[in-house]
C-alpha cells in the first residue's frame, strides 16, 4: 500500500514540474487545453486512470480475470483506458507499445454481451489482433477499450497461456 | 515428456559461408573479388536460404557481430515475442557513430529512435510515439497530404511527353513528393520540392540532393567499405557533412514552428500539428529536432521506393488496377476530397499495398540483436548475435502463405478465410515496441497517392519488364516511364 501511495505522489510531482517548465505555454495553450486533454476520451497518458472517481455517477465496475483464473474487481470510471487502469491495480497486462497500436501484449477476451457494447475495432486494431496468440471471437486490445457507463460490470479475461512479451512470472510495473 | 527434449546443437554447427582467416567474410562483399554483389542483398538472402536452409550464419564480418538469417515464421514470432521491454534493433552503424561520437555534443543522451537502444531509446520513443502512431493525429494529415499529392499529380501532367509518358527519371519526382510530405509532417513546412523551376541555390534543391545522398550510400558504407570505423574515409567525411546539413535544416524549421506556437491560441490539443504537440509537451526543442531528423532520414527512400514498386505493379497488372479503380469510383463518385472515413472504405487499395509488400517487400528484412542466449531451430544462439528476419523470403514461402507465387490482393481481405497467411511471415513494418514509428504516415501517404492518382488516371507501363533490385531498398531497377491517361468519369 505504501508503495502505491508513493507512486501516486511521485506522479503528481512529475506532472507539477512539467507544467511549470512549459512556461511559454502557460498563458495560452496549457491552461486552456489541459482540461480538454484530460477529459477527451482519446488522449490518455495513464495519469487520468490514477484519479479516483469523483462521484458514484462516474464509477464503472470492471472485473479482470487473470491467467490463474482469479477474479479482481476494480472500480474504474468513465473515460479510463482499460490498459492503464489495469496497470494502476497491478493486473499483469503488458502494453509494451504504450497504446500506440504496435503490439498485442494487452490482448484480452471481452466476456458476455460487452463485446457487442464496444465500438467496433478500427482496421489497425484488427490487423494486430490477427497477430495475437490464441485469438478468439471476443478478442480485443485492452488499450483500445475506453470505459463508459454502458460497460458497467465489464468482465475481461487475460489469455491463459500466452507466449507473451515478458518471460513468465514478470509483472509489469506502472511507470 | 522426455521424448520432446532433443539435443540442443551448438552455435558453431549453424551452416553458412565459411569465413576466411583474417579477412573474415567482408571480402565476400567487396566489389570485383567478392562473390556477392552488395547491390543485390535480396538475391544474397535468397541464395543463403537455398544453399543452407532455414537458419544461416554469416560470421567474420569486420567490425560487426555475426548475422543470423532466420527463414522460419514461427521462430521469428518467438524472437519478437520475447524481445523484452527495450528491444534492440540493429541499424545503420554509421548513423550510430554519427549520433554517438561525431555529434555527441548535439545528441547527448537524446539519440532519437534510429540506431539507439536500451533506456535512451525507450525514453525518447515514449515521448514521441503516442502522437505519431495514434490514429487521431494521423487523421489530421489526410487533407494536407492530399494537397501535396494534388500538386504532385498536377506536376505529372506537366511532365508527360508526347506519348503521355513520364520522364525516365520519374523515380526522382516520387522522391521529391515523399520529401515534401515528410517535410510537412516532421517540420510543419512546405519545403517546395515540387516546384518545377527550382534554382540551384534553393534550399529545396539542396535538401533533395542531400536526401538522395544520405541513404543511398549507407549500404556501401556499411557493407562494402566499413573501413570508416577505423579511419575517416572520403565517403565518410561526405556522409558527416551531409548529416550536418540535415541537422541544420531541422533546427531552422523547428525553431520557426516553436515561434509560431508561442503566438498561437489553441483551445484544444486537436488543433495542434504533430510537431506542435511534441513541442508543447517537450519544451526542449531538441526532441523535435531529433525526431524530425530521424523521420526524414528513414521516411524518404523507404516511402518513395515503395511507391515506385506499387505503381509499377499497378501499371503492369491492368486487371487489378481496374478493380481498384472501381472501388475508388464507388467511394469517391465525384472525385471529392478525401476524409479518414473514405480512406477506411478503400479495402482493396489497402489489400493491394499489402500484397505488393508481401511479394516485393521494399524493406527486405528486419532484425533484432538477441539480448539473451536463445535456442532457435534447435541451435543455441548466444546473445549479441544479430538475427535477420528476411520478410521478402518468408512472405513467399508456401508453408506460411497459400499459393505464394500468385499475386492476389484478395487474400488480405477479411472475407477471405480460405487462404492462410502466417501473421509473422510478411511484416514489412515489424512488430511490437519497436515497430516502425513512421508506419501510419507511410501508410497514409501511400494510400492518398494511390487514391488520387488511380481515381483520375489510368496507368500503363509499355516497356521492357523491369527487374527488382536492392539499391538500399528493394524496388524495380530502371526507368519508370509510366503512361498516364485521364479517366473520363
Amino acid at each position: 500500500m505504501a508503495t502505491s501511495v508513493f507512486r501516486i505522489f511521485s506522479r503528481f510531482k512529475v506532472k507539477y514540474n512539467l507544467s511549470n517548465s512549459t512556461s511559454i505555454f502557460r498563458n495560452n495553450v496549457i491552461t486552456t487545453s489541459r482540461r480538454n486533454i484530460h477529459t477527451t476520451s482519446v488522449q490518455k497518458h495513464g495519469e487520468y486512470e490514477w484519479q479516483d472517481p469523483k462521484s458514484e455517477d462516474e464509477v464503472v465496475n470492471v472485473t479482470f480475470i487473470t491467467k490463474d483464473g482469479s477474479r479482481v474487481a476494480v472500480r474504474g470510471k468513465v473515460g479510463d483506458n482499460l490498459l492503464y487502469l489495469a496497470h494502476r491495480y497491478e493486473i499483469p497486462m503488458e502494453g509494451a507499445c504504450e497504446a500506440s497500436l504496435a503490439c498485442t501484449t494487452c490482448h484480452v477476451y471481452v466476456h458476455d454481451n460487452f463485446y457487442e457494447a464496444l465500438p467496433a475495432p478500427e482496421e489497425k486494431e484488427d490487423d494486430l489482433l490477427d497477430m495475437a496468440p490464441f485469438l478468439k471471437e471476443n478478442s480485443r486490445l485492452g488499450c483500445q477499450i475506453i470505459l463508459s457507463k454502458d460497460l458497467e460490470g465489464l468482465e475481461v479475461e487475460l489469455p491463459k497461456a500466452t507466449r507473451n512479451f515478458y518471460v513468465d512470472g514478470h509483472t509489469p510495473k506502472p511507470h | 515428456m522426455k521424448s520432446i527434449i532433443t539435443k540442443i546443437k551448438p552455435y558453431s554447427d549453424i551452416p553458412g559461408p565459411k569465413p576466411l582467416p583474417i579477412l573474415g567474410n567482408t571480402w565476400r562483399l567487396l566489389p570485383l573479388i567478392g562473390q556477392y554483389d552488395v547491390s543485390d542483398v535480396a538475391k544474397l538472402s535468397s541464395l543463403f536460404y537455398q544453399q543452407y536452409g532455414k537458419i544461416v550464419k554469416l560470421s567474420g564480418l569486420i567490425g560487426r557481430p555475426d548475422l543470423l538469417f532466420l527463414y522460419d515464421a514461427n521462430e521469428i514470432e518467438k524472437v519478437y515475442r520475447q524481445e523484452g521491454p527495450t528491444p534492440f534493433r540493429p541499424s545503420m552503424p554509421c548513423l550510430v557513430k554519427y549520433k554517438s561520437e561525431v555529434r555527441k555534443d548535439f545528441f547527448g543522451k537524446e539519440g532519437g529512435v534510429v540506431g539507439v537502444h536500451g533506456e535512451p531509446w525507450k525514453s525518447f520513443r515514449t515521448k514521441v510515439q503516442k502522437p505519431i502512431l495514434q490514429l487521431h493525429t494521423v487523421r489530421k494529415y489526410v487533407e494536407p497530404i492530399e494537397m501535396v499529392t494534388n500538386d504532385f499529380i498536377q506536376r505529372m501532367t506537366q511532365m508527360k511527353d508526347s506519348n503521355n509518358e513520364m520522364p525516365k527519371d520519374f523515380d526522382n519526382e516520387i522522391h521529391k513528393w515523399a520529401l515534401e510530405c515528410i517535410g510537412l509532417v516532421s517540420l510543419d513546412v512546405r519545403l517546395g520540392c515540387l516546384d518545377p523551376n527550382l534554382s540551384p541555390n534553393s534550399e529545396a534543391l539542396k535538401i533533395i540532393q542531400a536526401a538522395k545522398y544520405a541513404l543511398r550510400n549507407i549500404a556501401i558504407l556499411e557493407l562494402r567499405f566499413p573501413f570508416w570505423r577505423f579511419f575517416p574515409t572520403t565517403l565518410w567525411t561526405k556522409y558527416v557533412k551531409n548529416m550536418d546539413y540535415f541537422v541544420e535544416i531541422c533546427m531552422k524549421h523547428i525553431d520557426a514552428a516553436m515561434e509560431r506556437l508561442k503566438t498561437k491560441t489553441v483551445k484544444n490539443e486537436n488543433d495542434l500539428s504533430l510537431i506542435e504537440r511534441i513541442l508543447a509537451k517537450e519544451p526542449d526543442p531538441k526532441t523535435a529536432y531529433i525526431l524530425a531528423l530521424d523521420l526524414i532520414l528513414v521516411g524518404i527512400d523507404t516511402i518513395s521506393m515503395a511507391v515506385c514498386s506499387i505503381l509499377y505493379q499497378l501499371a503492369t497488372r491492368p486487371e487489378q488496377q481496374e478493380k481498384l479503380y472501381q472501388e475508388l469510383k464507388q467511394v469517391l463518385p465525384n472525385n471529392e476530397p478525401l476524409t479518414p472515413e473514405k480512406l477506411n472504405q478503400m479495402l482493396y487499395l489497402k489489400a493491394f499495398v499489402k500484397e505488393v509488400f508481401r511479394m516485393y517487400s521494399t524493406v527486405i528484412g528486419n532484425g533484432r540483436t538477441l539480448q539473451e542466449d536463445s535456442v532457435l531451430l534447435g541451435y543455441k544462439v548466444p546473445k549479441g548475435v544479430q538475427v535477420v528476419f528476411p520478410t521478402l523470403i518468408t512472405g513467399s514461402m508456401s508453408e506460411y502463405v497459400t499459393k505464394p507465387q500468385e499475386f492476389k490482393p484478395e487474400r488480405w481481405l477479411k472475407s477471405n478465410i480460405e487462404e492462410k497467411i502466417h501473421p509473422f511471415a510478411s511484416l514489412p513494418y515489424g512488430y511490437g515496441a519497436r515497430m516502425c514509428l513512421g508506419r501510419r504516415f507511410a501508410d497514409l501517404e501511400i494510400q492518398v497517392l494511390l487514391a488520387k492518382l488511380i481515381r483520375s488516371y489510368k496507368l500503363e507501363y509499355l516497356h521492357k519488364p523491369l527487374d527488382y533490385k536492392v539499391t538500399f531498398m528493394y524496388a524495380p531497377d530502371g526507368e519508370l516511364k509510366f503512361k498516364i491517361s485521364k479517366r473520363n468519369e
